[in-house]
């Protein structure tokens, strides 16, 4: 088909033109940059936390009165909650995954803060501390009861082996496996690693090395105590009823102060992260939808009053098709303009945000996906007044006004 | 002529009533999304304490390892909190007018009224300067003095949530309470208070509530009460007692300065170098010279309270204005260009370009305004909207208060929607007053 006369009608009214491929690129450079930040978002709030989320829970209390006997007190109530029927396993923890609370060291392979050095986030927990998490050991075994300590109040002693997870194994050890390897404390104290946990997430969502882990055979200080427990599948609520039940049975100098589900401590982290994907969810829909009427009432528009002209060429010998055509076309070219300056718009705003905040670089399919849906929502916005253009009659050409 | 303006725009929107409603949409999304995301930026952005926060200063030391930065990412900044020796000594010293030492804490209160659940009590462990320095209001009562921190005294300031709870709301001065192992005498009740941001805290989150209960600063070392913001250490220190984490290098607590002068600025400064040098000669803070009087404005930006996401946010909203904006100027523009005949005619009959220029603004401003009051309704259903999914599931009392519509607002975005309908309405208003009339004459 032919399309200079859209070119010549073009180049007689362009401001018209002009404005609604400046509204497709702005809207373009938005929405590839939103979408962008969406995905981020989504991969960030739905990573493999590497542990049992959706059955575990938290039971938070305090030391109250003279009958409490730290560990023997502790222990008591482990029995407790471990005898529910519902429980799997249950440990004494001083820190809860993912609340963005939690307590972190550094050790090395050799003495005297020498050799390699690994961060890790650590979880001072008893022998079902690993089967309270759910996670999945790799290499080694689980420490046994023998080599569970409490250490005084204060003191810096380390326990003798640990577990930890890959992810602190390969910063320690990048070659070679670190299994029953030795490491230190900044203090030059001996660690063995017994076991390596493929993979688990820590206290912190936003941490880059929220995957470099360690458990610790050690019953923490009461200050930072709580238990932490895996209930079978399904039936966590129903255990979270029952342990506070049947603690509060039992006066042996704490108080029970809140029970809390490790899913409500996630989504409650995540809850930020959730608010942008929404919001920018919300603005993306806004936008593609005033866009989409604002193309639609120009083109309408324009149909109604190009209405005589369109008549003399059916009059002419123009069949419907080519009308249609017509407008399609005239369309088409005005967005291609708006989505070629959008393209270079988007990788403005996205070299801006990447630059003024640090976020990573815009990947360039992100730009292909919003083009074809920019496409798309605008011929779909452009088809109605096309079609009723088609639909004048010729005989509208012989009518006066 | 106002009023013959207003009729003549009001035919003309009725005359495209579709077009017209479009228009009015256009600009009150592109108003509502900027209104809901400066509500929150607003909020986030307050100064909490604007009739002295450029008298207030948070201390800073770095007093961090030789071989590392305390944050790699910003090499150049000192850690926020301090070592307990560090602020003993600058505390002690008395070099400011007045300055506070403190930190969060907690403690179980079992309440002796029935029906009141024991609950843990977030505590302020504080000298107490805290009250003055911070223009603390009291319902009932008053702070402690010098003598109540040395001793320490069991005296209590409670806020007035927990006044409500425990002693349901009456004057408390006097009754005792007990706090964790310890039995206190309530000294003060708080009026509501809950300065947002929370800056002379921000460890716990920046829109936190303050805490339910203040206690006098030296409680915390003789009952060796839990750290409930940050510890952070650098230095491998081997310990056993709780004396051994006192002199360690761990930083846990902090420091404010009230310097009302520029000078009292300048000397305070010179006093926190000067011990730091004395302590470098001691082979202590092995790094350059770095501490830094931070005023309430600077110490929220430099703890990044006006979180990323809500900058970015800002952008993306000005810029889907935008495109309402260009959005409406393409309508106007066909709308004012269809109804040239009558345009030409008024021309005709002797309206100079002014008063068409005048008229089609009329129009314009008509729209934004229609559009800046339908906007305002959606922003405060939006604001709504975001308090109903985040603000009650999660304890966090920050959404209520960041999503709270205010006055500034409300006029901000009004001005705003004007504005934007003159932005847009200019050029086709321009343009239709060019129309030649002779042209449109002749085709009737």
């Amino acid at each position: 088909m032919d399309i200079k006369p859209i070119f010549s009608s073009l180049r007689r009214s362009p401001t018209g033109a002009v404005l609604v491929a400046l509204q497709i690129a702005l809207a373009l450079a938005i929405v590839v940059n939103s979408l962008f930040i969406i995905v981020q978002r989504f991969e960030k709030v739905n990573r493999d936390p590497g542990m049992d989320v959706p059955n575990i829970f938290f039971v938070g209390w305090v030391p109250s009165g003279d009958k409490f006997q730290g560990e023997v007190t502790m222990r008591e109530d482990l029995q407790i909650l471990r005898s529910l029927p519902g429980v799997q396993a249950a440990t004494v923890v001083n820190a809860v995954p993912l609340s963005g609370g939690g307590s972190s060291t550094a050790m090395f392979t050799e003495p005297n803060e020498k050799g390699r050095h690994g961060v890790m986030n650590y979880f001072q927990v008893d022998e079902q501390g690993l089967e309270t998490f759910g996670t999945r050991l790799a290499e080694g075994r689980n420490f046994d009861a023998t080599i569970v300590t409490m250490p005084p109040k204060n003191s810096s002693t380390s326990p003798s082996g640990i577990l930890v997870t890959r992810d602190v194994a390969k910063e320690l050890f990048p070659d070679e496996s670190a299994l029953g390897k030795t490491i230190y404390t900044g203090t030059s104290q001996p660690v063995t690693i017994l076991g390596i946990i493929e993979h688990m997430h820590g206290s912190w969502p936003g941490w880059d090395k929220v995957g470099n882990v360690a458990l610790f055979p050690v019953i923490t200080d009461e200050t930072y105590a709580r238990y932490m427990v895996r209930a079978r599948p399904g039936q966590r609520d129903a255990m979270m009823k029952m342990a506070e039940e049947a603690l509060g049975k039992v006066d042996n100098g704490r108080v029970i102060l809140r029970v809390r589900s490790l899913e409500y401590v996630a989504a409650s982290s995540y809850a930020e992260d959730r608010a942008m994907a929404l919001y920018l969810t919300v603005v993306i829909a806004l936008l593609l939808g005033i866009s989409a009427l604002g193309i639609f009432g120009l083109a309408a528009f324009n149909v109604s009053t190009r209405t005589r002209q369109i008549g003399t060429r059916r009059a002419v010998g123009a069949r419907r098709t080519d009308i249609l055509q017509y407008f399609l076309a005239e369309n088409w070219l005005i967005t291609t303009v708006g989505v070629v300056l959008g393209c270079v718009l988007a990788l403005l705003l996205g070299y801006w945000l990447s630059t003024t905040f640090e976020l990573p670089r815009l990947k360039l399919y992100y730009l292909v996906i919003g083009v074809v849906g920019l496409w798309i929502v605008s011929l779909a916005a452009a088809f109605r007044p096309a079609r009723r253009a088609s639909m004048v009659s010729p005989a509208i050409a012989t009518r006066t006004v | 002529m106002f009023a013959y303006d207003l009729r003549l725009a009001l035919d003309s929107m009725k005359r495209h009533p579709g077009l017209s409603a479009l228009m009015v949409l256009a600009i009150a999304l592109g108003i509502a999304v900027c209104t809901v995301t400066f509500t929150i930026y607003h909020a986030m952005a307050t100064n909490p304490i604007p009739h002295k926060s450029d008298q207030l200063y948070a201390v800073t030391l770095d007093t961090w390892s030789a071989e590392r930065p305390y944050d790699d990412e910003k090499p150049d900044l000192a850690p926020q909190l301090l070592t307990y020796r560090d602020a003993m000594y600058l505390h002690g010293a008395k070099a400011a007018p007045r300055s506070v030492v403190m930190y969060k804490s907690g403690a179980l209160i079992v309440p002796e009224r029935t029906g009141v659940k024991p609950f843990n009590a977030e505590l302020r462990v504080t000298s107490h300067e805290f009250f003055p320095m911070f223009d603390v209001p009291f319902q009932f009562g008053q702070g402690w003095d010098a003598a109540a921190d040395e001793g320490p005294q069991p005296v209590v300031v409670l806020d007035h949530e927990t006044n409500e709870k425990v002693f349901g709301g009456t004057n408390s001065i006097g009754q005792t309470i007990k706090l964790g192992k310890v039995e206190y005498r309530v000294v003060g009740v708080l009026k509501p208070w809950a300065p947002s941001p929370k800056f002379f805290d921000l460890n716990n989150g920046s829109f936190e509530d303050a805490e339910h209960a203040y206690v006098p600063y030296g409680w915390g070392k003789t009952l060796e009460l839990p750290v409930y913001g940050n510890t952070n250490c650098w230095k491998p220190e081997s310990g056993e007692t709780y004396q051994d984490f006192l002199n360690s290098e761990c930083v846990w607590l902090q420091l404010w300065a009230e310097l009302p002068t520029a000078a009292d600025r300048d000397k305070y400064q010179a006093f926190v170098d000067n011990y730091a040098r004395s302590q470098k000669a001691q082979g202590r803070m092995q790094r350059p010279l770095n501490n830094r009087l931070y005023d309430v404005e600077q110490w929220l930006d430099r703890n990044e309270v006006v979180q990323r996401d809500n900058r970015v946010l800002i952008g993306i909203a000005l810029m889907f204005l935008g495109v309402c904006l260009v959005n409406v100027v393409g309508l106007l523009l066909a709308k004012f260009l269809n109804a040239a005949p009558i345009t030409g005619l008024r021309r005709a009959l002797g309206a100079s370009r002014r008063d068409i220029m005048r008229q089609h603004m009329t129009e314009v401003l008509l729209l934004g305004l229609a559009g800046g009051v339908l906007g305002l309704l959606l922003a405060i259903g939006g604001l709504a909207g975001i308090r109903a999914i985040y603000g009650s599931d999660f304890s966090r009392s920050s959404y209520e208060r960041l999503t709270e519509i205010d006055p500034v607002v409300v006029i901000v975005t009004l001005a705003l929607a004007l504005l934007a309908g003159a932005i847009a309405g200019l050029y086709p208003s321009w343009r239709i007053g060019r129309t030649a009339p002779a042209v449109y004459l002749k085709t009737q």
